[in-house]
C-alpha cells in the first residue's frame, strides 16, 4: 500500500500511509483510538476505497473480526463453506462440505466439530470457526482485528501458535491490537499509527513496551492517580447471589466491597460478569441479598446500548437517569442544573466535544466513555459498579478513567471493577476476585496476588 | 347430501380458501428468511388480483391474467426490496406504504379502465384450471423447503436473515439476495391475489383481499418461518375461512362469523408465541459498517 489517504467529511482518517506486508511475517499495527488503524485495515481488506494511493495485493485477503461475523444459529460447516459450497447437482454436497472442514481443521491444528451449532460454542471455539472460514479461502494476507479481546491467557497462546505457524508457512499477517505485550511476544515488526500517519516502525525484538506506548501517544504516558491509604469501612455486602440472563449466570457468590477500596472481578468474558453487574445495577432480578448498594453509580458494559442515547446531545445524556431525582424542578426538567452538570463533566473528564449540544454519536468512543464515567461519578456515589470501564478506548482516555475511579476510591467510595484485562485489574485493585463459571474461584489481596495463579483460575484450573 | 358429500364439498372449499393465503405466506416466508419483513403482502396480493383481471379481460386468455398477477406482485415486491435494501427505508413503513399505494391505485385504475368505481366487469376466469394453482401452492411449498434446506442459494438466503454481515464477509452481496427474495416473494403473493380474482371469482372488487395478506403474515410466524409450516398455517386459516363460509346463514350473526379467521389468527399467534425464533436479522436493514473493524 502506497500513499494511502482517506477522509470522512472534514476528518482525515488516513493521511499518506505506506505499508508493506510480507509473506512469512507477522506485523502489528498499534495506535490510539481514532489513529486510523481501522480505516487502514478496511482499505487493506478492500472494504473501503482510498481517496488517493494504490493498494497492490498478491492473492486474497482474509479478515478475522473482533466481534466475530458468524451465523450463530447455523452449523460450523455451513459457516465455513458458505459462498463456496461443494455441490452435487443443485444441492449442497453436505458430506463433502463436512469432510473439507475436517481436513482444513486438521491441517491447521484447530479441532472443531463441523456439526456443532455456532451459538452453542464457547468464545475461543467461535474464533476458531471464524479463522477457519478465512483460511478456507487460502488467503495470502490475513488481517486480525483485536483477535484476543475475548480470550483467556492460555487461549491467547494457543491462538498465536496457530498464527505463527501460518506465517512460517508463508502467509502475511497484520494484527491490529491494543495489547502491546502480545505485540512483543508474537509480532516480527510493529507499525505505530498516530493521527492518520505511521510514525514509527520497529522490529519487535529489542524494543521496549514503554517505547511503543510513548510513540503511540506522542509523548509521555499519562499517569494513573496514586493509591492513597484509606481505612476501609463496611459498605456493600453481597450474599449468596444468584442471577442469570440468557446463558450468563452467577451462581451463589458472596463478597464484600468496602468504602475506600477497589474490588476487581477478574475473569474471561462470559463467566457471569454480565449477570453480576446487572444484578448489582438493579436491572436484573436476583436471589440472595445485596445490601448497601442503593446510592450507586453504574458504568455499564456497552456504552452505546446501555449508557447513552447516541442521537441525543451531551446535555440530554447527562440528564438521563437523573431526571427523577437530581435534574428536576417541580414537574419540569431543571435545564440550567443539567447544563451545569454537563459542563462540569466535560471539563473534569476532558470530554472532547464541539459543545455540550453536540450529538453523542459524533464523539469518539473514548470521549463517549468519559461522559458515561463522568455521569456515573457525578454525585459522588457511595458504591460504583464499573464494567470494563476502559474497553476499546485509547491510552490517554483509559488513564483518565482509571484515575477518576482511583480518586473516587481515595475519597471513600466502594468500587467494584469488572474487567477482562488483567493489567487493569492489577493496576487498580485492592482485592481481586476470580470469577469462573459463575462462581468465585479465588480471592486475593493486592499484596499477595499471583498473576500466574489468577490466569490459571480464570481458565478453570487450580 | 351424504356425509361423504358434505365432507367432500368442505374439502373443496378448504382448498379454495387456503390457496391464496398459502401463496402469500410462502412469499412472506421467503422474504423474512432473507431478513425482510413483508408487511406489503396485502398490497402485492391486491396488485396481483387487479392486474390478473385487466390482463385476462384484455386478452381473453385467463392464464395470461395469472402471469400478469405474478408480474405485478413481483414489481411491488421489487419496490419493497429496493426501498428496504438500497434506500434503507424502515421495512414496516415501506410495506405499509405499498399496501396503501396498491389499494389506492387499483381503485383509481378501476375507474380508468372500466369507467366504474367499486368493481370491474366480469372477465374470463381460470375455471377448473384454477385447480392447477391449488396443486402449485403445495408444490411450491415443497420446492421452497428443498431450496432453503439443501441448495447453496438457500443457505445464503437463510444466512442473510441471520447475519448479513457474515454473508458479506464470505464475499456475497446480502442486499442482492434480499432484493431477489422479496421480489420472488412478491411474485408468489401476486399469484395468490390472481387466484382470488380470476381463480375463485371472475372480477376485481375494491377490498376483495380483505386482510388475507395480513393473515398470511400471521401464517409466516405461525408456520415458524418455514415453507411447510407456512403451508400448514395457511390450511389452518383456510379451514376457518371455509367454516365461516359454511356457517353463514345459520342462526349465528354473519358479521360474527366473518370475524372467525381473524380471531383464529390472533388466538393462534398468542397460543404459539415463543415456540420458534424469528431469523435473527429479520427486519433489520443491512448496512456495511466500517466501525466493526
Amino acid at each position: 500500500m502506497r500513499g494511502i489517504r482517506k477522509a470522512f467529511g472534514a476528518v482525515t482518517a488516513v493521511d499518506g500511509v505506506d505499508l508493506e506486508l510480507r509473506g512469512g511475517e507477522i506485523q502489528a499495527l498499534v495506535g490510539e483510538n481514532g489513529a486510523g488503524k481501522s480505516t487502514l485495515a478496511a482499505i487493506a481488506f478492500g472494504a473501503l476505497r482510498p481517496d488517493a494511493g494504490t493498494v497492490e495485493r498478491r492473492g486474497t485477503v482474509g479478515l478475522v473480526h473482533q466481534h466475530f461475523e458468524l451465523i450463530e444459529r447455523m452449523r460450523v460447516w455451513e459457516n465455513i463453506v458458505i459462498g463456496r459450497e461443494p455441490r452435487r447437482g443443485v444441492r449442497i454436497d453436505t458430506d463433502a462440505a463436512k469432510r473439507a472442514v475436517r481436513e482444513l481443521a486438521a491441517r491447521n491444528g484447530l479441532d472443531v466439530d463441523p456439526d456443532a451449532i455456532v451459538e452453542s460454542l464457547p468464545v475461543a471455539m467461535k474464533q476458531r470457526v471464524e479463522l477457519l472460514r478465512e483460511l478456507e479461502r487460502r488467503p495470502a494476507v490475513l488481517l486480525l482485528d483485536e483477535p484476543t479481546a475475548a480470550l483467556a491467557p492460555a487461549e491467547v497462546a494457543a491462538f498465536f501458535a496457530t498464527i505463527v505457524a501460518l506465517a512460517r508457512a508463508g502467509t502475511a499477517v497484520l494484527v491490529v491490537t491494543h495489547k502491546l505485550q502480545e505485540v512483543l511476544d508474537y509480532a516480527d515488526t510493529v507499525s505505530v499509527m498516530r493521527r492518520g500517519k505511521i510514525v514509527a516502525h520497529f522490529a519487535s525484538r529489542g524494543v521496549a513496551l514503554d517505547e511503543i506506548a510513548r510513540t503511540m501517544v506522542g509523548g509521555e504516558l499519562p499517569k494513573v492517580a496514586a493509591r492513597a491509604s484509606t481505612a476501609p469501612v463496611p459498605r456493600v455486602r453481597v450474599a449468596h447471589l444468584r442471577a442469570e440472563s440468557g446463558d450468563n449466570a452467577v451462581r451463589d457468590v458472596s463478597f464484600e466491597v468496602r468504602g475506600g477500596e477497589i474490588v476487581a472481578v477478574a475473569g474471561v468474558e462470559g463467566n457471569g460478569q454480565t449477570s453480576l453487574a446487572d444484578a448489582l445495577a438493579g436491572v436484573l432480578p436476583y436471589e440472595g441479598s445485596i445490601e448497601g448498594a442503593d446510592a450507586r453509580g453504574v458504568i455499564p458494559q456497552d456504552r452505546l446500548r446501555e449508557g447513552l442515547v447516541p442521537s441525543w446531545s451531551v446535555t440530554e445524556n447527562v440528564a438521563l437517569g437523573r431526571q427523577h431525582a437530581r435534574a428536576r424542578r417541580g414537574a419540569l426538567l431543571d435545564r440550567r442544573g443539567v447544563l451545569q452538570a454537563a459542563r462540569a463533566i466535560v471539563e473534569r473528564y476532558d470530554v472532547r466535544a464541539p459543545s455540550v449540544d453536540a450529538r453523542v454519536a459524533t464523539l469518539s468512543g473514548g470521549n463517549q466513555q468519559k461522559l458515561v464515567v463522568g455521569r456515573a461519578l457525578l454525585d459522588d456515589p457511595a458504591f460504583v459498579v464499573a464494567y470494563q470501564p476502559t474497553r476499546g478506548i485509547d491510552v490517554g482516555a483509559a488513564a483518565l478513567v482509571q484515575s477518576r475511579l482511583m480518586e473516587a476510591r481515595n475519597a471513600g467510595a466502594a468500587v467494584l471493577l469488572i474487567s477482562f484485562d488483567l493489567d487493569e485489574v492489577f493496576a487498580l485493585a485492592d482485592r481481586i476476585l476470580v470469577l469462573y463459571r459463575g462462581r468465585i474461584a479465588g480471592t486475593f489481596a493486592r499484596e499477595d496476588a499471583d498473576r500466574a495463579k489468577i490466569g490459571r483460575l480464570m481458565a478453570g484450573g487450580t | 347430501m351424504t356425509i361423504a358429500g358434505v365432507i367432500g364439498a368442505f374439502v373443496v372449499l378448504l382448498a379454495i380458501k387456503t390457496t391464496p393465503i398459502a401463496f402469500a405466506a410462502l412469499g412472506g416466508t421467503l422474504g423474512e428468511r432473507s431478513g425482510v419483513i413483508n408487511i406489503g403482502l396485502e398490497g402485492m396480493m391486491t396488485a396481483g388480483a387487479f392486474a390478473a383481471v385487466v390482463a385476462s379481460g384484455a386478452t381473453g386468455v385467463p392464464w395470461l391474467g395469472a402471469v400478469a398477477g405474478v408480474v405485478a406482485g413481483a414489481a411491488f415486491g421489487a419496490l419493497l426490496g429496493v426501498l428496504a435494501t438500497r434506500v434503507r427505508v424502515d421495512q414496516i413503513v415501506a410495506g405499509t406504504g405499498i399496501n396503501l399505494f396498491a389499494l389506492g391505485s387499483a381503485a383509481f385504475l378501476l375507474v380508468l379502465v372500466y369507467g366504474q368505481p367499486g368493481a370491474s366487469k366480469t372477465v374470463p376466469s381460470l375455471g377448473n384450471g384454477s385447480w392447477l394453482l391449488v396443486a402449485l401452492a403445495f408444490a411450491v411449498a415443497l420446492a421452497l423447503h428443498v431450496f432453503l434446506v439443501a441448495t447453496p442459494a438457500g443457505l445464503r438466503l437463510r444466512a442473510c436473515g441471520e447475519n448479513p454481515s457474515a454473508v458479506a464477509a464470505a464475499g456475497i452481496d446480502p442486499l442482492r439476495i434480499r432484493l431477489l427474495a422479496v421480489t420472488a416473494g412478491g411474485a408468489l403473493a401476486g399469484l395468490g391475489g390472481a387466484y382470488l380474482s380470476i381463480g375463485e371469482l371472475n372480477l376485481y372488487s375494491d377490498g376483495m383481499i380483505a386482510g388475507r395478506g395480513f393473515i398470511a403474515l400471521a401464517a409466516v410466524i405461525f408456520g415458524r418461518w418455514t415453507p411447510l409450516g407456512a403451508m400448514g398455517a395457511a390450511l389452518f386459516f383456510g379451514f376457518f375461512e371455509a367454516l365461516q363460509f359454511v356457517l353463514q346463514g345459520s342462526s349465528i350473526p354473519s358479521e360474527a362469523m366473518q370475524m372467525l379467521p381473524y380471531v383464529a389468527a390472533i388466538v393462534a399467534l398468542v397460543a404459539f408465541r415463543g415456540r420458534a425464533r424469528a431469523p435473527a436479522a429479520d427486519g433489520i436493514p443491512y448496512e456495511r459498517n466500517i466501525e466493526e473493524f
